[in-house]
């Protein structure tokens, strides 16, 4: 897709300022000129009659297809069509077309929100970006955050206002809520209950007070479908006031996390993996690096990445936190503590008889105990939000007791204005003192616990309204529906976690007329004025205290944030023993050990869904799981040995059953599960959602109890009959034989810190290419002639140390460069066209692997093979050393995918863009054509690539080019041409939380990427093969206690010792080839020419 | 002796002939069509809505081309100028012609001047206006002496090859920046009465050369050959 004058739309989109023409207006005008609607007409009848589509029944959505048929129409005809360029009548200021601006925004969150900067070109906005000033202390954004755009552009959101999931009109469902507030004020609020999500927002805070002091009985009730809560439940319990915790990571030595996947579904995600990262940052042997503990029953990115894991089941942590807690105290107790050690000791005595803990895992215990007093002061505990309160108080004491509350742990206050939880509203509701439901977000007809019956109870409500993004399970069964607002679409404000303010502000108008939770809250508390711009502003300047605020209100927009607005810190908090050692003597430890009559039952977020809220984003059903690369679907994750027991295979169906009600889904076999514990992920199976989402997966809310939402065990499971097909890419691209191990090939190089310490060298003593003679390469290499050789040459370093594997690489370089989603079936068949793929390596014993990450993309082979098998010349490299895709000239003869050895290269089988997913075997019979709303996400300076051609990594050549040309225009007549170091990246480095992705000019040694290609760790991926790669590796350095039982060296590096013998033997011999090597060598050998 | 051939093999050699000259008018029509500035729109020259003489404004009264089109060195794209732009003198000079009825129209109300498209790159080509003029290539490589034309019309073709002409020599077209938008614009040659027409243009031609190589080194001037350039 190409700029074109032919819509011209404005820079931004500021409510406050009225004059001048805005986008919308404009076209709306434009597309009722008689002219436009004859030629329409005639030219393309059907064509017209689309535009009765439901979706495109706003105009100027009308305008967008207009003008994407008018360019077709050229390729209809052998002469070029007249065309027309419309430029505005009266010029905005400051706006140019086709050039890209940046604005400050916020993704509203649970606990905090995630600053971005969102580009917009020719206002519509089209990439997340993070924003890297914000104190809040991001490098990069989550999954969810780069996905979070395709939501603004999803054709099937709630376009209109509902009666009872019939159509109505804005007028009269607003004239509702403005009834409900008459009357309320009226009543005080009688009658008048609000159900919303968790969220940092403080002007709907602000309107919420607001609302309970004018009606002092509404009842507020908040509702997350997965409750973050429980840490500040825990530090209620250990400090007497409800905080929330901020783990600052990068300062610290040992890391013990208690089923806590803070580098996954956790809150504040991105954050804690840039301070996780931060804290494993070595380059040379003289650093430190952090260790993580994890204790863990599900497979989660966090246990992925840990040194040690633990596996226990999520009831069993309890025991596992008491028994490490216990040691401590003996070794650090004090005064004040002893009635908690008491406690403990006395809940472990009583507790020993039962699960207690196994041997193994008491010696886990006891080595990481160690390490633990060892690095005192340096040391932080977490617990997951799915453990008990008890487990949340124990380690807020042990935090204080280590000194952790100094640096890594900082309190805030975290005061809730709920009055009543979702128990308490359905009890209402069946009591019937529920006169009106006002329900904003959420969608708890599908999402509330099994037991509590929603729809039923909703059902006694004598009127309910509904806020929602889509025409979803509750909207359907509420009297009123509302559409909401997208982020990007109206004004809001937000805090980041570190409470600082925020704002989030809109780059377009609501596409579908939605209203945000502030305007309808202000207009339940009668408020004459319910603009969300002018609510946020008086928000703004309450938290400045200014009466002249303008100033500071365009440099916070600006910004992104207000400086100095964080907020305080809680210093000299004293936890209160006693009350911990209660919650630890009264909680409820397992009763009888798991088996296989009575399995634990985890349910979780998954990792593309979350708790549902993303059921309709094609990028994130197509991004595979971290960790079990099922793409399309929720599985039922059993253990290996559970696996055996019960004769299961990947695919079968089987039935859950727990607590009477049982829910049936394909069985997935996953190494490292604790034995007994099934994991459902929650988020799919729903029934009122739109086209992608519908018929994904199998609803695990359906089993899920109000008493135990997170986990419960006496469930069983049973056999159906069935299979079901998933579509994984877990060996998509392999690089191996045999599927998920290495078989010694050296593609992802480890070492224990000890080791890297000894030999600094070891990525580069590993691998082929350090015993193989060098004879040249096979290839020709074009940047062998210095002429040819041009001013930047780009290259790319991944450290591996730092990648945990969050694939937001991998939405980030979709959203970029306008890669379609294939569909289930096309993902079956390896036909997934993600420019980047995130290979996941076990390595080890299938109970307990190690996992190893590794990012691969197109490498840029200097010499590459892809290249002399095109016969078309349709990739080339160009003169800065990238290997580039002339899409004309590709025939699709896929010579080049053959030949690759890294396996990048994607071919577009089908026209993704153009046709549906689910006729895409219909030909030239199926209908053809973009939904209107999707054209608008597309990046335009990327080309969208239509059926036949290749497709690979670019390097984000659309940056490069726009950085260069900027430079250019700079340097005019000088010859200052040269792009500094740092001036743009890649998308994927970009949206990297860890900072794991560094890319740009190796021919600058002064360059971050430079640096790190002269690092002792850097690896080329298969380098024996001497395709000079220009994307290279640091290899990982793992932090194992050498105290602690099992491995001390990575397990893949005992797989390459044990095939290829040990690689530091022969650092002298390397000169000479590999002519005195044993067996192996020749073995590993002749599967390299394989 | 029986027929070998049927008879009416006799007509086989006039419908050979037939179909060949059918084949051969095809083959040269369509190559007359795709080769030739036919196809490249070389000479296509619109009405516009507004009579709008550049010849007038760039040409005799001398208006720089970043008048209106003022993003021509911001951007990728070269704006054509909003109604608001022509009003700005025109809410003065012949505020009342007729001519110009249009332009009052539009910028009353607020609609657009529907201008017809002349120049167009394919969708598959990033050209950037930007980086060419910011760096020494003037406006008049590509679009011509639009200081002369009443009428825009295409005057160069925008094929591949014409753009690689000048990415591969750019010594031949560069000049210094500050003539980018001076159209009329030559380098100075030493004038010698004795040079009649061909030879002062080869002096010129040598002049430019000899310049243009000279601006190359100084500037680093290196425009891109390779794919990524333009396609991306």
């Amino acid at each position: 897709m190409k700029n074109s004058d032919l819509t011209p739309m404005p820079k931004s989109v500021n409510k406050s300022s009225q004059s001048g023409p805005t986008y919308w207006r404009s076209l709306d005008q434009l597309a009722d000129t008689p002219e436009f609607q004859e030629w329409a007409q005639r030219e393309f009848p059907a064509g017209a009659s689309e535009m009765n589509d439901p979706f495109t029944r706003r105009r100027f959505v009308q305008l967008m297809s207009a003008s994407f048929l008018l360019a077709g129409f050229g390729l209809t005809g052998c002469r070029r069509p007249e065309s027309r360029i419309l430029p505005f009548a009266k010029q905005p200021e400051d706006y140019i077309h086709g050039e890209p601006d940046y604005f400050a925004t916020a993704i509203p969150g649970k606990t905090g929100s995630t600053p971005v900067l969102v580009k917009s070109v020719d206002g519509r906005p089209v990439k997340i970006e993070v924003n890297r000033d914000h104190p809040a202390g991001l490098a990069g954004t989550d999954v969810f955050g780069q996905a979070s755009i395709l939501d603004l552009y999803d054709p099937d959101r709630a376009y209109r206002f509902t009666s009872k999931g019939a159509g109505s009109d804005s007028a009269t469902v607003l004239d509702k809520v403005s009834q409900a507030s008459k009357k309320f004020l009226g009543s005080k609020g009688k009658g008048l209950s609000i159900l919303m999500e968790t969220s940092a927002a403080p002007t709907r805070d602000r309107l919420l007070k607001s609302i309970k002091q004018k009606m002092p009985e509404a009842k507020l009730c908040s509702y997350d479908a997965v409750d973050v809560s429980a840490s500040t439940h825990g530090s209620e319990v250990a400090f007497g006031s409800k905080l929330s915790p901020q783990y600052h990571l990068s300062k610290a030595q040992v890391i013990v996390s208690l089923d806590n996947d803070f580098l996954g579904l956790e809150e504040d995600a991105p954050r804690m993996i840039r301070e996780y990262a931060q804290s494993r940052k070595i380059f040379s042997p003289e650093d430190s690096i952090s260790r993580l503990y994890q204790v863990e029953s599900v497979f989660s990115l966090t246990g992925a990445n840990a040194d040690h894991r633990l596996r226990a089941s999520s009831g069993g942590i309890l025991q596992v936190a008491v028994d490490l807690a216990e040691k401590i105290l003996s070794a650090k107790g004090a005064a004040a503590s002893a009635p908690l050690k008491t406690a403990l000791t006395k809940a472990k005595a009583a507790n020993s008889g039962k699960e207690g803990l196994w041997k193994s895992a008491v010696e886990w215990v006891g080595g990481c105990v160690e390490d633990v007093i060892a690095n005192s002061g340096h040391v932080v505990f977490m617990a997951g939000s799915r453990q008990p309160v008890a487990v949340h108080a124990l380690v807020h004491a042990l935090n204080h007791l280590l000194g952790a509350d100094k640096e890594l742990v900082r309190y805030r206050s975290n005061e809730s204005l709920s009055d009543q939880t979702i128990e308490d509203l359905v009890s209402d509701l069946n009591k019937g003192s529920v006169d009106t439901l006002l329900i904003l977000g959420g969608n708890p007809a599908y999402n509330a616990a099994a037991d509590l019956n929603w729809s039923a109870a909703q059902a006694k409500a004598k009127t309910s309204i509904r806020l929602g993004y889509y025409q979803d399970e509750t909207t359907v069964i509420s009297n009123w529906g509302i559409p909401q607002a997208h982020y990007l679409e109206s004004w809001s404000d937000s805090a980041t976690c570190d409470g600082s303010w925020t704002p989030v502000q809109p780059l377009i108008e609501p596409l579908l007329g939605g209203l945000t939770e502030i305007e309808i809250l202000a207009r339940i508390s009668g408020l004459s004025d319910t603009d969300p711009y002018s609510l946020v502003r008086d928000t703004f300047s309450n938290a400045t205290g200014e009466l002249e605020f303008e100033e500071s209100w365009k440099q916070a927009l600006h910004d992104g944030y207000l400086d100095g607005s964080a907020a305080a810190i809680e210093t000299d908090l004293q936890p209160d023993f006693e009350s911990v050692a209660s919650s630890i003597t009264t909680a409820k430890f397992p009763t009888e050990p798991l088996s296989v009559d009575n399995l634990e039952v985890v349910f979780t977020r998954d990792y593309s869904m979350d708790d549902g809220r993303y059921n309709n984003n094609g990028w994130l059903q197509e991004c595979p799981d971290p960790i079990t690369k099922v793409t399309w679907d929720n599985v039922i994750s059993v253990s290996p040995r559970l696996a055996r027991k019960l004769d299961l295979k990947n695919e079968m169906v089987v039935q859950v059953t727990v607590n009477g009600k049982s829910v049936e889904g394909p069985v997935w076999i996953q190494p490292g599960l604790a034995d007994f514990t099934v994991v459902l992920p929650l988020g799919y199976g729903r029934e009122k959602t739109g086209r992608v989402g519908l018929g994904a997966g199998f609803n695990a809310y359906s089993i899920r109890s109000s008493t135990n939402p997170n986990f419960t065990s006496k469930a069983s499971l049973s056999l159906t009959r069935k299979t079901y097909e998933l579509a994984t890419t877990q060996e998509h691209g392999s690089m191996q034989e045999g599927g998920s191990f290495m078989q010694g090939r050296a593609i992802i190089r480890e070492a224990n810190l000890d080791q890297y310490k000894e030999h600094p060298n070891f990525a580069t003593s590993m691998g082929m290419e350090a015993h193989a003679k060098n004879e040249g390469s096979l290839y020709p290499n074009p940047l062998d002639d210095p002429k040819y050789r041009g001013v930047h040459q780009w290259g790319m370093v991944i450290d591996l140390q730092s990648c945990i594997g969050c694939t937001a690489c991998m939405v980030a370089c979709q959203s970029e460069n306008n890669i379609p989603i294939v569909g289930k079936d096309q993902v079956r068949r390896g036909r997934e066209m993600h420019w980047i793929r995130n290979d996941r390596y076990y390595t080890g014993n299938i109970e307990d692997p190690q996992v190893a990450n590794q990012p691969v993309a197109c490498q840029h082979c200097e010499t590459a093979p892809c290249e002399s098998v095109c016969p078309v010349n349709a990739t080339v490299h160009d003169d800065e050393g990238l290997n580039v895709m002339a899409y004309n000239r590709c025939v699709g003869t896929r010579y080049c995918s053959n030949n690759c050895p890294y396996k990048v290269r994607r071919f577009n089988f089908f026209d993704y863009n153009q046709r549906p997913l689910d006729k895409l075997y219909w030909g030239p019979l199926a209908e053809k054509g973009m939904p209107d709303l999707l054209q608008m996400v597309k990046n335009p300076d990327v080309t969208v690539r239509m059926r036949g051609v290749m497709e690979k990594c670019s390097y984000c050549v659309q940056r490069i080019e726009q950085a260069k040309i900027r430079q250019k225009s700079i340097a005019k007549d000088s010859d200052n041409i040269k792009v500094p170091d740092g001036t743009f990246t890649s998308a994927c480095a970009q949206a990297c939380p860890a900072d794991a992705i560094t890319f740009g000019d190796t021919s600058d040694p002064e360059s971050e990427v430079s640096k790190l290609k002269e690092n002792s760790r850097n690896y080329a991926l298969l380098g024996y093969l001497l395709t000079k790669p220009r994307t290279t590796y640091l290899a990982n350095v793992r932090n194992m206690n050498p105290n602690m039982p099992g491995a001390v060296v990575p397990a893949s590096f005992k797989e390459y010792e044990e095939k290829n013998g040990d690689p530091f033997a022969h650092n002298d011999d390397h000169a000479q080839g590999h002519s005195d090597h044993s067996e192996p060598h020749s073995d590993a050998a002749k599967k390299g020419a394989h | 002796m029986s027929d070998i051939f049927p008879k009416w093999t006799n007509r086989l050699p006039l419908m050979a002939l037939i179909g060949g000259a059918i084949l051969g008018v095809t083959a040269v029509a369509g190559s007359w069509y795709y080769l030739t500035p036919e196809y490249s729109r070389v000479g296509y020259q619109p009405t516009q809505p507004v009579a709008f003489s550049h010849a007038i404004h760039a040409g005799q009264l001398g208006l720089d081309c970043r008048y209106c089109h003022s993003a021509v060195d911001q951007a990728a794209h070269s704006n054509v100028p909003s109604s608001s732009t022509c009003m700005n003198c025109h809410l003065q000079i012949r505020s009342t012609s007729p001519k110009l009825e249009v332009v009052r129209e539009s910028y009353e109300s607020d609609q657009p001047i529907p201008w017809v498209r002349i120049h167009q790159t394919p969708d598959y080509v990033y050209f950037n206006h930007s980086v060419h003029v910011n760096r020494g290539v003037s406006c008049v490589q590509c679009h011509g002496r639009i200081d002369q034309m009443d009428e825009v019309r295409h005057e160069k073709s925008f094929s591949m090859s014409f753009c690689l002409e000048c990415h591969r020599n750019p010594e031949k077209y560069i000049r210094p920046v500050d003539q980018v938008y001076n159209l009329g614009w030559t380098p100075t040659v030493a004038v010698d009465s004795e040079l009649d027409g061909s030879a002062f243009l080869d002096a010129l031609k040598k002049e430019q050369i000899s310049k243009g190589k000279e601006l190359v080194e100084h500037w680093d001037v290196n425009p891109p050959t390779s794919c990524s350039a333009c396609h991306r």
